[in-house]
Protein backbone atom coordinates (compact mmCIF):
# COMPACT_ATOMS: atom_id res chain seq x y z
CA UNK A 1 0.00 0.00 0.00
CA UNK A 2 3.00 2.28 0.47
CA UNK A 3 3.98 2.16 -3.18
CA UNK A 4 1.21 4.38 -4.63
CA UNK A 5 1.81 6.97 -1.94
CA UNK A 6 5.50 7.08 -2.85
CA UNK A 7 4.62 7.36 -6.51
CA UNK A 8 2.46 10.39 -5.93
CA UNK A 9 4.91 12.10 -3.60
CA UNK A 10 8.07 11.55 -5.58
CA UNK A 11 7.26 13.38 -8.83
CA UNK A 12 5.89 16.32 -6.88
CA UNK A 13 9.08 16.59 -4.85
CA UNK A 14 11.16 16.39 -7.99
CA UNK A 15 9.13 19.02 -9.82
CA UNK A 16 9.03 21.48 -6.95
CA UNK A 17 9.73 24.93 -8.37
CA UNK A 18 13.21 26.27 -7.79
CA UNK A 19 13.36 29.42 -5.64
CA UNK A 20 15.16 31.28 -8.43
CA UNK A 21 12.30 30.59 -10.84
CA UNK A 22 9.70 31.73 -8.29
CA UNK A 23 11.65 34.90 -7.48
CA UNK A 24 12.11 35.66 -11.17
CA UNK A 25 8.40 35.09 -11.87
CA UNK A 26 7.41 37.39 -8.99
CA UNK A 27 9.73 40.23 -10.09
CA UNK A 28 8.88 40.07 -13.78
CA UNK A 29 5.20 39.50 -12.93
CA UNK A 30 5.20 42.73 -10.92
CA UNK A 31 6.76 44.65 -13.81
CA UNK A 32 4.27 43.15 -16.28
CA UNK A 33 1.40 44.25 -14.02
CA UNK A 34 2.84 47.77 -13.94
CA UNK A 35 3.15 47.69 -17.72
CA UNK A 36 -0.44 46.53 -18.19
CA UNK A 37 -2.17 48.74 -15.60
CA UNK A 38 0.06 51.78 -14.96
CA UNK A 39 -2.96 54.07 -14.48
CA UNK A 40 -4.16 51.85 -11.62
CA UNK A 41 -0.79 51.49 -9.87
CA UNK A 42 0.68 54.97 -10.37
CA UNK A 43 -0.75 57.50 -7.91
CA UNK A 44 -0.10 60.50 -10.18
CA UNK A 45 0.13 61.30 -13.86
CA UNK A 46 3.68 60.69 -15.13
CA UNK A 47 3.74 64.02 -16.97
CA UNK A 48 1.78 66.35 -14.67
CA UNK A 49 3.89 69.29 -13.44
CA UNK A 50 3.45 70.39 -9.83
CA UNK A 51 5.47 73.50 -9.08
CA UNK A 52 4.40 73.32 -5.44
CA UNK A 53 6.38 70.10 -5.03
CA UNK A 54 9.66 70.48 -6.91
CA UNK A 55 12.71 68.32 -6.07
CA UNK A 56 11.16 66.80 -2.95
CA UNK A 57 12.84 63.77 -1.41
CA UNK A 58 11.01 60.48 -0.91
CA UNK A 59 8.00 60.85 1.44
CA UNK A 60 4.81 58.91 2.03
CA UNK A 61 3.08 61.23 -0.45
CA UNK A 62 5.77 60.84 -3.10
CA UNK A 63 7.30 57.42 -2.52
CA UNK A 64 10.32 58.05 -4.79
CA UNK A 65 10.27 61.86 -4.46
CA UNK A 66 9.63 64.39 -7.22
CA UNK A 67 11.79 65.75 -10.05
CA UNK A 68 12.67 69.30 -11.04
CA UNK A 69 9.19 69.81 -12.56
CA UNK A 70 7.45 68.32 -9.55
CA UNK A 71 6.60 65.14 -11.42
CA UNK A 72 6.14 62.08 -9.20
CA UNK A 73 9.17 59.82 -9.77
CA UNK A 74 7.34 56.65 -8.63
CA UNK A 75 4.57 57.26 -11.17
CA UNK A 76 7.15 57.85 -13.88
CA UNK A 77 8.97 54.63 -13.00
CA UNK A 78 5.66 52.71 -13.13
CA UNK A 79 4.78 54.17 -16.53
CA UNK A 80 8.36 53.53 -17.62
CA UNK A 81 7.76 49.81 -17.00
CA UNK A 82 5.23 49.89 -19.84
CA UNK A 83 7.83 51.16 -22.27
CA UNK A 84 10.74 49.08 -21.00
CA UNK A 85 8.77 45.82 -20.96
CA UNK A 86 7.77 46.65 -24.52
CA UNK A 87 11.46 47.21 -25.32
CA UNK A 88 12.36 43.87 -23.73
CA UNK A 89 9.80 42.12 -25.93
CA UNK A 90 10.27 43.96 -29.20
CA UNK A 91 14.08 43.87 -29.19
CA UNK A 92 14.02 40.08 -28.77
CA UNK A 93 10.88 38.65 -30.37
CA UNK A 94 11.94 38.93 -34.00
CA UNK A 95 15.53 37.80 -33.30
CA UNK A 96 14.17 34.78 -31.40
CA UNK A 97 11.76 33.71 -34.15
CA UNK A 98 13.96 34.50 -37.14
CA UNK A 99 17.16 33.22 -35.51
CA UNK A 100 15.42 29.97 -34.58
CA UNK A 101 14.18 29.51 -38.15
CA UNK A 102 17.57 30.24 -39.73
CA UNK A 103 19.43 28.19 -37.14
CA UNK A 104 17.13 25.21 -37.70
CA UNK A 105 17.45 25.34 -41.48
CA UNK A 106 21.22 25.84 -41.59
CA UNK A 107 21.75 23.24 -38.87
CA UNK A 108 19.65 20.67 -40.72
CA UNK A 109 20.80 21.25 -44.29
CA UNK A 110 24.42 22.20 -43.59
CA UNK A 111 26.65 22.65 -46.66
CA UNK A 112 26.10 25.93 -48.52
CA UNK A 113 23.41 27.23 -46.15
CA UNK A 114 25.89 26.70 -43.34
CA UNK A 115 28.67 28.38 -45.27
CA UNK A 116 26.59 31.48 -45.97
CA UNK A 117 25.47 31.65 -42.34
CA UNK A 118 29.09 31.38 -41.22
CA UNK A 119 30.09 34.35 -43.40
CA UNK A 120 27.20 36.46 -42.10
CA UNK A 121 28.21 35.65 -38.53
CA UNK A 122 31.82 36.62 -39.29
CA UNK A 123 30.71 39.99 -40.63
CA UNK A 124 28.30 40.82 -37.84
CA UNK A 125 30.72 39.92 -35.02
CA UNK A 126 33.29 42.24 -36.59
CA UNK A 127 31.29 45.20 -35.33
CA UNK A 128 30.87 45.82 -31.64
CA UNK A 129 27.14 45.19 -31.09
CA UNK A 130 26.47 48.60 -29.59
CA UNK A 131 28.48 50.40 -32.28
CA UNK A 132 26.57 48.59 -35.01
CA UNK A 133 23.21 49.40 -33.42
CA UNK A 134 24.24 53.02 -32.92
CA UNK A 135 25.47 53.23 -36.52
CA UNK A 136 22.17 51.85 -37.84
CA UNK A 137 20.22 54.26 -35.63
CA UNK A 138 22.48 57.03 -36.95
CA UNK A 139 21.46 56.15 -40.50
CA UNK A 140 17.75 55.70 -39.77
CA UNK A 141 17.40 58.45 -37.17
CA UNK A 142 16.84 58.31 -33.39
CA UNK A 143 13.69 56.74 -31.95
CA UNK A 144 12.33 53.45 -30.60
CA UNK A 145 11.11 52.05 -33.93
CA UNK A 146 14.50 52.46 -35.57
CA UNK A 147 16.15 50.98 -32.50
CA UNK A 148 13.98 47.85 -32.88
CA UNK A 149 14.98 47.59 -36.53
CA UNK A 150 18.67 47.99 -35.66
CA UNK A 151 18.62 45.40 -32.86
CA UNK A 152 16.59 42.94 -34.92
CA UNK A 153 19.05 43.19 -37.79
CA UNK A 154 21.85 42.02 -35.51
CA UNK A 155 20.27 40.13 -32.60
CA UNK A 156 19.01 37.05 -34.45
CA UNK A 157 22.58 35.85 -34.98
CA UNK A 158 22.98 34.55 -31.43
CA UNK A 159 19.74 32.53 -31.60
CA UNK A 160 20.76 31.21 -34.99
CA UNK A 161 24.08 29.97 -33.62
CA UNK A 162 22.49 28.36 -30.56
CA UNK A 163 19.78 26.53 -32.52
CA UNK A 164 22.15 25.55 -35.32
CA UNK A 165 24.54 23.89 -32.87
CA UNK A 166 21.68 22.02 -31.16
CA UNK A 167 20.08 20.87 -34.41
CA UNK A 168 23.40 19.63 -35.74
CA UNK A 169 23.75 17.53 -32.60
CA UNK A 170 20.18 16.24 -32.75
CA UNK A 171 19.85 15.42 -36.44
CA UNK A 172 22.03 12.30 -36.16
CA UNK A 173 19.92 11.04 -33.26
CA UNK A 174 17.97 7.84 -33.89
CA UNK A 175 14.56 9.45 -33.69
CA UNK A 176 15.48 11.91 -36.44
CA UNK A 177 16.87 9.17 -38.68
CA UNK A 178 13.72 7.17 -37.98
CA UNK A 179 11.68 10.13 -39.20
CA UNK A 180 13.65 10.17 -42.43
CA UNK A 181 13.17 6.44 -42.92
CA UNK A 182 9.43 6.88 -42.35
CA UNK A 183 9.43 9.35 -45.25
CA UNK A 184 8.47 12.44 -43.26
CA UNK A 185 9.07 15.77 -44.97
CA UNK A 186 12.13 17.72 -43.81
CA UNK A 187 9.80 20.46 -42.51
CA UNK A 188 8.00 17.93 -40.29
CA UNK A 189 11.28 16.47 -39.01
CA UNK A 190 12.76 19.89 -38.30
CA UNK A 191 9.80 21.59 -36.67
CA UNK A 192 7.90 18.70 -35.05
CA UNK A 193 10.76 16.47 -34.01
CA UNK A 194 14.10 18.27 -33.86
CA UNK A 195 13.14 21.77 -32.76
CA UNK A 196 11.30 20.83 -29.54
CA UNK A 197 14.48 19.03 -28.47
CA UNK A 198 16.76 21.85 -29.56
CA UNK A 199 15.00 24.98 -28.40
CA UNK A 200 15.78 25.00 -24.65
CA UNK A 201 19.07 26.95 -24.83
CA UNK A 202 17.41 29.54 -27.06
CA UNK A 203 14.51 30.01 -24.62
CA UNK A 204 16.91 30.34 -21.69
CA UNK A 205 19.00 32.83 -23.64
CA UNK A 206 15.82 34.70 -24.58
CA UNK A 207 15.31 35.61 -20.92
CA UNK A 208 18.86 36.99 -20.60
CA UNK A 209 18.41 38.75 -23.91
CA UNK A 210 15.33 40.58 -22.64
CA UNK A 211 17.46 41.95 -19.79
CA UNK A 212 20.09 42.94 -22.35
CA UNK A 213 17.36 44.55 -24.45
CA UNK A 214 16.34 46.76 -21.52
CA UNK A 215 20.00 47.65 -20.86
CA UNK A 216 20.45 48.57 -24.52
CA UNK A 217 17.15 50.46 -24.77
CA UNK A 218 17.88 52.47 -21.66
CA UNK A 219 21.46 53.16 -22.82
CA UNK A 220 20.20 54.51 -26.14
CA UNK A 221 17.51 56.45 -24.27
CA UNK A 222 20.21 57.93 -22.06
CA UNK A 223 22.31 58.93 -25.08
CA UNK A 224 19.20 60.47 -26.68
CA UNK A 225 19.08 57.92 -29.51
CA UNK A 226 16.22 55.75 -28.22
CA UNK A 227 12.94 56.80 -26.62
CA UNK A 228 12.64 60.57 -26.75
CA UNK A 229 11.85 62.80 -23.75
CA UNK A 230 9.42 63.51 -22.16
CA UNK A 231 8.59 59.80 -22.54
CA UNK A 232 8.95 58.00 -19.23
CA UNK A 233 11.54 55.44 -20.33
CA UNK A 234 13.89 54.35 -17.53
CA UNK A 235 17.07 55.40 -19.36
CA UNK A 236 15.52 58.76 -20.26
CA UNK A 237 14.48 59.21 -16.60
CA UNK A 238 18.07 58.63 -15.49
CA UNK A 239 19.30 61.16 -18.05
CA UNK A 240 16.65 63.63 -16.80
CA UNK A 241 17.99 63.41 -13.27
CA UNK A 242 21.71 63.21 -14.00
CA UNK A 243 22.32 66.92 -13.33
CA UNK A 244 20.61 66.61 -9.96
CA UNK A 245 22.46 63.53 -8.74
CA UNK A 246 24.40 65.43 -6.09
CA UNK A 247 21.34 67.30 -4.76
CA UNK A 248 18.35 65.09 -5.64
CA UNK A 249 19.69 61.55 -5.96
CA UNK A 250 16.23 59.97 -6.09
CA UNK A 251 15.37 61.16 -9.60
CA UNK A 252 17.99 58.96 -11.30
CA UNK A 253 18.57 56.33 -8.65
CA UNK A 254 15.08 54.77 -8.60
CA UNK A 255 14.74 54.28 -12.36
CA UNK A 256 18.23 52.73 -12.28
CA UNK A 257 17.16 50.35 -9.55
CA UNK A 258 14.12 49.42 -11.66
CA UNK A 259 16.42 48.50 -14.58
CA UNK A 260 18.68 46.51 -12.26
CA UNK A 261 15.76 44.69 -10.65
CA UNK A 262 14.28 43.84 -14.06
CA UNK A 263 17.70 42.53 -15.13
CA UNK A 264 18.01 40.37 -12.04
CA UNK A 265 14.42 39.17 -12.56
CA UNK A 266 15.03 38.05 -16.13
CA UNK A 267 18.32 36.35 -15.13
CA UNK A 268 16.60 34.42 -12.34
CA UNK A 269 13.81 33.48 -14.73
CA UNK A 270 16.38 32.23 -17.24
CA UNK A 271 18.27 30.22 -14.60
CA UNK A 272 15.03 28.78 -13.29
CA UNK A 273 13.82 27.81 -16.76
CA UNK A 274 17.18 26.20 -17.49
CA UNK A 275 16.74 24.01 -14.41
CA UNK A 276 13.15 23.24 -15.25
CA UNK A 277 13.59 22.46 -18.95
CA UNK A 278 16.83 20.48 -18.78
CA UNK A 279 15.99 16.98 -17.65
CA UNK A 280 19.33 16.35 -15.91
CA UNK A 281 20.17 20.02 -15.40
CA UNK B 1 51.91 23.94 -39.35
CA UNK B 2 54.04 26.41 -37.49
CA UNK B 3 52.86 29.34 -35.45
CA UNK B 4 53.42 32.02 -38.06
CA UNK B 5 51.56 30.32 -40.87
CA UNK B 6 48.64 29.96 -38.47
CA UNK B 7 48.70 33.72 -37.87
CA UNK B 8 48.97 34.35 -41.60
CA UNK B 9 45.96 32.16 -42.34
CA UNK B 10 43.88 33.99 -39.74
CA UNK B 11 44.85 37.33 -41.28
CA UNK B 12 43.95 36.10 -44.75
CA UNK B 13 40.57 34.87 -43.46
CA UNK B 14 39.73 38.35 -42.22
CA UNK B 15 40.27 40.02 -45.60
CA UNK B 16 37.09 38.85 -47.39
CA UNK B 17 35.05 39.61 -44.27
CA UNK B 18 36.42 43.09 -44.11
CA UNK B 19 35.76 43.58 -47.80
CA UNK B 20 32.07 42.84 -47.25
CA UNK B 21 32.09 45.19 -44.26
CA UNK B 22 33.38 47.93 -46.55
CA UNK B 23 30.69 47.19 -49.14
CA UNK B 24 28.03 47.45 -46.41
CA UNK B 25 29.34 50.74 -45.05
CA UNK B 26 29.66 52.11 -48.58
CA UNK B 27 26.09 51.10 -49.40
CA UNK B 28 24.70 52.46 -46.11
CA UNK B 29 26.35 55.83 -46.71
CA UNK B 30 24.56 56.05 -50.06
CA UNK B 31 21.18 54.95 -48.71
CA UNK B 32 21.07 57.66 -46.08
CA UNK B 33 17.81 59.50 -45.80
CA UNK B 34 18.54 63.19 -46.04
CA UNK B 35 21.04 64.02 -48.75
CA UNK B 36 24.59 64.29 -47.33
CA UNK B 37 25.21 66.97 -49.95
CA UNK B 38 22.56 69.16 -48.36
CA UNK B 39 24.29 68.56 -45.05
CA UNK B 40 27.61 69.70 -46.55
CA UNK B 41 26.39 72.64 -48.64
CA UNK B 42 23.45 73.84 -46.58
CA UNK B 43 19.82 74.23 -47.67
CA UNK B 44 20.35 77.20 -49.95
CA UNK B 45 22.89 75.66 -52.36
CA UNK B 46 22.36 76.45 -56.04
CA UNK B 47 22.12 73.80 -58.74
CA UNK B 48 25.57 74.84 -59.92
CA UNK B 49 27.13 74.33 -56.49
CA UNK B 50 25.53 70.89 -56.20
CA UNK B 51 26.93 69.78 -59.57
CA UNK B 52 30.35 71.10 -58.66
CA UNK B 53 30.36 69.45 -55.24
CA UNK B 54 29.15 66.17 -56.75
CA UNK B 55 32.03 66.28 -59.17
CA UNK B 56 34.58 67.09 -56.45
CA UNK B 57 33.33 64.25 -54.27
CA UNK B 58 33.17 61.86 -57.24
CA UNK B 59 29.42 61.35 -56.75
CA UNK B 60 28.77 61.77 -60.49
CA UNK B 61 30.75 58.61 -61.24
CA UNK B 62 29.13 55.16 -61.66
CA UNK B 63 28.78 53.26 -58.36
CA UNK B 64 31.55 50.66 -58.98
CA UNK B 65 33.97 53.51 -59.74
CA UNK B 66 32.84 55.29 -56.59
CA UNK B 67 33.45 52.12 -54.62
CA UNK B 68 36.92 51.75 -56.11
CA UNK B 69 37.75 55.33 -55.10
CA UNK B 70 36.31 54.64 -51.64
CA UNK B 71 38.55 51.55 -51.26
CA UNK B 72 41.63 53.33 -52.56
CA UNK B 73 41.05 56.32 -50.29
CA UNK B 74 40.53 54.07 -47.28
CA UNK B 75 43.81 52.23 -47.76
CA UNK B 76 45.59 55.53 -48.29
CA UNK B 77 44.18 56.64 -44.96
CA UNK B 78 41.82 59.18 -46.50
CA UNK B 79 38.36 59.06 -44.94
CA UNK B 80 37.16 62.44 -46.22
CA UNK B 81 36.60 65.60 -44.21
CA UNK B 82 34.33 66.14 -41.25
CA UNK B 83 31.32 68.26 -42.25
CA UNK B 84 31.08 70.08 -38.93
CA UNK B 85 34.69 70.31 -37.79
CA UNK B 86 36.15 70.90 -41.30
CA UNK B 87 39.21 68.71 -40.67
CA UNK B 88 40.19 65.34 -42.18
CA UNK B 89 38.36 62.47 -40.49
CA UNK B 90 41.60 60.47 -40.31
CA UNK B 91 43.29 63.20 -38.29
CA UNK B 92 40.25 63.48 -36.01
CA UNK B 93 40.25 59.72 -35.36
CA UNK B 94 44.02 59.54 -34.85
CA UNK B 95 43.82 62.39 -32.34
CA UNK B 96 41.03 60.81 -30.34
CA UNK B 97 41.91 57.13 -30.67
CA UNK B 98 44.74 57.02 -28.10
CA UNK B 99 42.31 58.17 -25.39
CA UNK B 100 39.83 55.42 -26.21
CA UNK B 101 42.54 52.76 -26.54
CA UNK B 102 43.97 53.81 -23.18
CA UNK B 103 40.53 53.64 -21.62
CA UNK B 104 39.63 50.21 -23.08
CA UNK B 105 43.02 48.68 -22.23
CA UNK B 106 42.85 50.11 -18.73
CA UNK B 107 39.34 48.70 -18.35
CA UNK B 108 40.49 45.30 -19.62
CA UNK B 109 43.41 45.26 -17.16
CA UNK B 110 41.15 46.28 -14.26
CA UNK B 111 38.61 43.64 -15.29
CA UNK B 112 41.27 40.91 -15.29
CA UNK B 113 42.74 42.19 -12.03
CA UNK B 114 39.31 41.95 -10.41
CA UNK B 115 38.15 38.74 -12.05
CA UNK B 116 41.16 36.41 -11.70
CA UNK B 117 41.75 36.58 -7.92
CA UNK B 118 38.04 36.73 -7.12
CA UNK B 119 37.32 33.75 -9.38
CA UNK B 120 39.94 31.76 -7.43
CA UNK B 121 38.44 32.78 -4.10
CA UNK B 122 34.94 31.94 -5.31
CA UNK B 123 35.96 28.59 -6.81
CA UNK B 124 38.13 27.45 -3.90
CA UNK B 125 35.46 28.46 -1.40
CA UNK B 126 32.55 27.21 -3.47
CA UNK B 127 29.11 27.68 -1.87
CA UNK B 128 30.43 29.60 1.13
CA UNK B 129 29.39 33.15 1.98
CA UNK B 130 32.46 34.51 0.14
CA UNK B 131 31.47 32.72 -3.07
CA UNK B 132 27.87 33.88 -2.77
CA UNK B 133 28.89 37.47 -2.05
CA UNK B 134 31.27 37.64 -5.03
CA UNK B 135 28.76 36.10 -7.40
CA UNK B 136 25.93 38.24 -6.04
CA UNK B 137 27.77 41.53 -6.45
CA UNK B 138 28.87 40.68 -9.98
CA UNK B 139 25.37 39.48 -10.94
CA UNK B 140 23.99 42.79 -9.71
CA UNK B 141 26.64 44.64 -11.71
CA UNK B 142 25.74 42.70 -14.84
CA UNK B 143 22.13 43.81 -14.47
CA UNK B 144 23.06 47.50 -14.15
CA UNK B 145 23.45 49.72 -17.20
CA UNK B 146 27.02 50.95 -17.74
CA UNK B 147 25.97 54.60 -17.68
CA UNK B 148 24.15 54.10 -14.37
CA UNK B 149 27.20 52.58 -12.66
CA UNK B 150 29.23 55.45 -14.09
CA UNK B 151 26.85 58.15 -12.88
CA UNK B 152 26.69 56.72 -9.37
CA UNK B 153 30.49 56.35 -9.08
CA UNK B 154 30.90 59.84 -10.49
CA UNK B 155 28.50 61.35 -7.98
CA UNK B 156 29.72 59.46 -4.95
CA UNK B 157 33.50 59.25 -5.44
CA UNK B 158 33.88 62.25 -7.73
CA UNK B 159 31.44 65.00 -6.79
CA UNK B 160 30.73 64.13 -3.17
CA UNK B 161 33.94 62.65 -1.74
CA UNK B 162 36.18 64.42 -4.28
CA UNK B 163 38.54 61.43 -4.50
CA UNK B 164 38.54 61.53 -8.28
CA UNK B 165 38.12 64.24 -10.95
CA UNK B 166 34.65 64.39 -12.52
CA UNK B 167 35.81 64.54 -16.13
CA UNK B 168 38.69 65.00 -18.53
CA UNK B 169 41.74 62.96 -19.35
CA UNK B 170 44.85 64.63 -17.85
CA UNK B 171 48.21 65.22 -19.48
CA UNK B 172 50.79 62.76 -18.16
CA UNK B 173 50.63 58.97 -17.95
CA UNK B 174 50.10 59.15 -14.20
CA UNK B 175 47.31 61.66 -14.66
CA UNK B 176 45.68 59.45 -17.28
CA UNK B 177 45.69 56.58 -14.79
CA UNK B 178 44.14 58.80 -12.15
CA UNK B 179 41.60 60.61 -14.37
CA UNK B 180 40.47 57.46 -16.13
CA UNK B 181 40.25 55.21 -13.06
CA UNK B 182 36.50 55.61 -12.52
CA UNK B 183 35.65 55.43 -16.24
CA UNK B 184 37.81 52.31 -16.66
CA UNK B 185 36.28 50.70 -13.58
CA UNK B 186 32.80 51.47 -14.90
CA UNK B 187 33.62 50.12 -18.33
CA UNK B 188 35.47 47.05 -17.05
CA UNK B 189 32.92 45.95 -14.47
CA UNK B 190 30.64 44.06 -16.85
CA UNK B 191 33.61 42.33 -18.43
CA UNK B 192 34.96 41.46 -14.97
CA UNK B 193 31.62 39.85 -14.14
CA UNK B 194 31.57 37.80 -17.34
CA UNK B 195 35.22 36.71 -16.91
CA UNK B 196 34.79 35.89 -13.24
CA UNK B 197 31.77 33.66 -13.89
CA UNK B 198 33.52 31.81 -16.68
CA UNK B 199 36.85 31.47 -14.89
CA UNK B 200 35.18 30.22 -11.71
CA UNK B 201 33.42 27.50 -13.70
CA UNK B 202 36.65 26.61 -15.53
CA UNK B 203 38.65 26.41 -12.29
CA UNK B 204 36.04 24.13 -10.75
CA UNK B 205 36.23 21.94 -13.85
CA UNK B 206 40.03 21.86 -13.95
CA UNK B 207 40.23 21.02 -10.25
CA UNK B 208 38.39 17.77 -11.09
CA UNK B 209 40.90 16.83 -13.80
CA UNK B 210 43.18 13.83 -13.34
CA UNK B 211 46.37 15.77 -13.97
CA UNK B 212 45.58 17.97 -10.98
CA UNK B 213 45.07 14.86 -8.82
CA UNK B 214 48.37 13.61 -10.18
CA UNK B 215 50.12 16.88 -9.35
CA UNK B 216 48.72 16.66 -5.82
CA UNK B 217 49.82 13.06 -5.53
CA UNK B 218 53.31 14.09 -6.61
CA UNK B 219 53.28 16.34 -3.58
CA UNK B 220 53.55 19.65 -5.43
CA UNK B 221 52.90 22.74 -3.38
CA UNK B 222 49.27 23.92 -3.67
CA UNK B 223 50.41 27.34 -4.89
CA UNK B 224 52.37 25.68 -7.69
CA UNK B 225 49.43 23.49 -8.63
CA UNK B 226 47.10 26.46 -8.75
CA UNK B 227 49.48 28.75 -10.61
CA UNK B 228 50.96 26.37 -13.11
CA UNK B 229 48.33 23.74 -13.75
CA UNK B 230 44.97 25.15 -12.81
CA UNK B 231 45.34 28.79 -13.90
CA UNK B 232 46.89 28.07 -17.27
CA UNK B 233 44.26 25.54 -18.24
CA UNK B 234 41.39 27.53 -16.83
CA UNK B 235 42.58 30.62 -18.68
CA UNK B 236 42.27 29.03 -22.13
CA UNK B 237 38.52 29.48 -22.51
CA UNK B 238 38.68 32.78 -20.63
CA UNK B 239 41.14 34.28 -23.14
CA UNK B 240 38.73 33.53 -25.98
CA UNK B 241 35.88 35.05 -24.00
CA UNK B 242 38.06 38.06 -23.26
CA UNK B 243 38.72 38.63 -26.97
CA UNK B 244 35.09 38.20 -27.92
CA UNK B 245 34.11 40.79 -25.34
CA UNK B 246 36.63 43.44 -26.36
CA UNK B 247 34.07 44.49 -28.97
CA UNK B 248 31.60 45.03 -26.15
CA UNK B 249 34.22 47.08 -24.34
CA UNK B 250 34.68 49.35 -27.35
CA UNK B 251 30.91 49.72 -27.61
CA UNK B 252 30.73 50.48 -23.90
CA UNK B 253 33.39 53.15 -24.37
CA UNK B 254 30.85 55.11 -26.42
CA UNK B 255 28.65 55.35 -23.34
CA UNK B 256 31.40 55.71 -20.73
CA UNK B 257 33.06 58.55 -22.62
CA UNK B 258 29.74 60.36 -22.83
CA UNK B 259 29.05 59.97 -19.10
CA UNK B 260 32.55 61.05 -18.02
CA UNK B 261 33.06 63.70 -20.73
CA UNK B 262 36.21 62.03 -22.07
CA UNK B 263 37.44 63.26 -25.47
CA UNK B 264 37.75 59.86 -27.19
CA UNK B 265 36.32 58.34 -30.38
CA UNK B 266 33.21 57.06 -28.58
CA UNK B 267 32.14 60.57 -27.66
CA UNK B 268 33.05 61.65 -31.20
CA UNK B 269 30.65 59.00 -32.54
CA UNK B 270 27.74 60.29 -30.44
CA UNK B 271 28.51 63.93 -31.26
CA UNK B 272 28.72 63.08 -34.96
CA UNK B 273 25.34 61.37 -34.93
CA UNK B 274 23.68 64.42 -33.43
CA UNK B 275 25.61 66.65 -35.82
CA UNK B 276 24.72 64.41 -38.81
CA UNK B 277 28.44 64.30 -39.62
CA UNK B 278 28.26 61.31 -41.96
CA UNK B 279 31.93 61.10 -43.05
CA UNK B 280 32.96 60.83 -39.39
CA UNK B 281 30.32 58.19 -38.60
CA UNK B 282 31.40 56.19 -41.65
CA UNK B 283 35.10 56.47 -40.79
CA UNK B 284 34.53 55.51 -37.19
CA UNK B 285 32.39 52.50 -38.07
CA UNK B 286 35.14 51.19 -40.35
CA UNK B 287 37.81 51.89 -37.75
CA UNK B 288 35.89 50.03 -35.05
CA UNK B 289 35.41 47.06 -37.38
CA UNK B 290 39.12 47.00 -38.21
CA UNK B 291 40.04 47.22 -34.53
CA UNK B 292 37.75 44.35 -33.54
CA UNK B 293 39.10 42.20 -36.39
CA UNK B 294 42.64 42.78 -35.13
CA UNK B 295 41.62 41.84 -31.59
CA UNK B 296 40.02 38.62 -32.87
CA UNK B 297 43.23 37.66 -34.66
CA UNK B 298 45.26 38.46 -31.55
CA UNK B 299 42.89 36.38 -29.44
CA UNK B 300 43.30 33.38 -31.72
CA UNK B 301 47.07 33.72 -31.62
CA UNK B 302 47.17 33.90 -27.82
CA UNK B 303 44.74 30.99 -27.65
CA UNK B 304 47.12 28.97 -29.84
CA UNK B 305 50.04 29.91 -27.57
CA UNK B 306 48.19 28.70 -24.48
CA UNK B 307 46.69 25.62 -26.05
CA UNK B 308 49.10 23.73 -28.36
CA UNK B 309 46.25 21.48 -29.51
CA UNK B 310 44.87 24.35 -31.62
CA UNK B 311 47.80 24.17 -34.02
CA UNK B 312 47.57 20.45 -34.46
CA UNK B 313 43.98 20.80 -35.63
Amino acid sequence: MAAPALLTVKPRARRRLKPSLVAGLVIIGAFVLMALFPQVIAPYSPTAFDYQAVLQGPTAKHLFGTDNFGRDVFSRVVWGAQLDMQIALFTTLFPFLFGTLIGALTGYYGRWADAIFGRVVDIVVTFPFLVLVIAIVAVLGPGLKNMYIAVSAVGWITYGRLIRAEIRGQKRAEYALAGQVMGYTPARIIFRHLLPNAITPAIVYWMTDMALGILLGSSLGYLGLGAQPPTAEWGVLIADGKNFLATAWWISTFPGLAITLAGVGFSLLGDGLADLLRPRG
Amino acid sequence: MNRWSYVLIRVLQVIPTFFVVMVLVFAAARLLPGDPLTAILGERATEEMVVKAKHELGLDQPLPVQFWIFLKDFFQGNLGDSINLKVPVTRLILERMPVTLFLTLYAAVLAAALAIPLAFVAALRKDTWADNLIRGVFQLGLSMPVFYIGLQLLTLLGARLRWFPVGGYGNTFGEHLYYLFLPALTLGFNLAAILMRNLRASILEVLQAEYVDFARAKGLRPSLILGKHVLRNALISTVTLFGLNIGGLIGGAVITETVFAIPGVGRLMVDSIFGRDYPVIQGLTLTFALLVSLVFILTDVIHAQLDPRVEAA
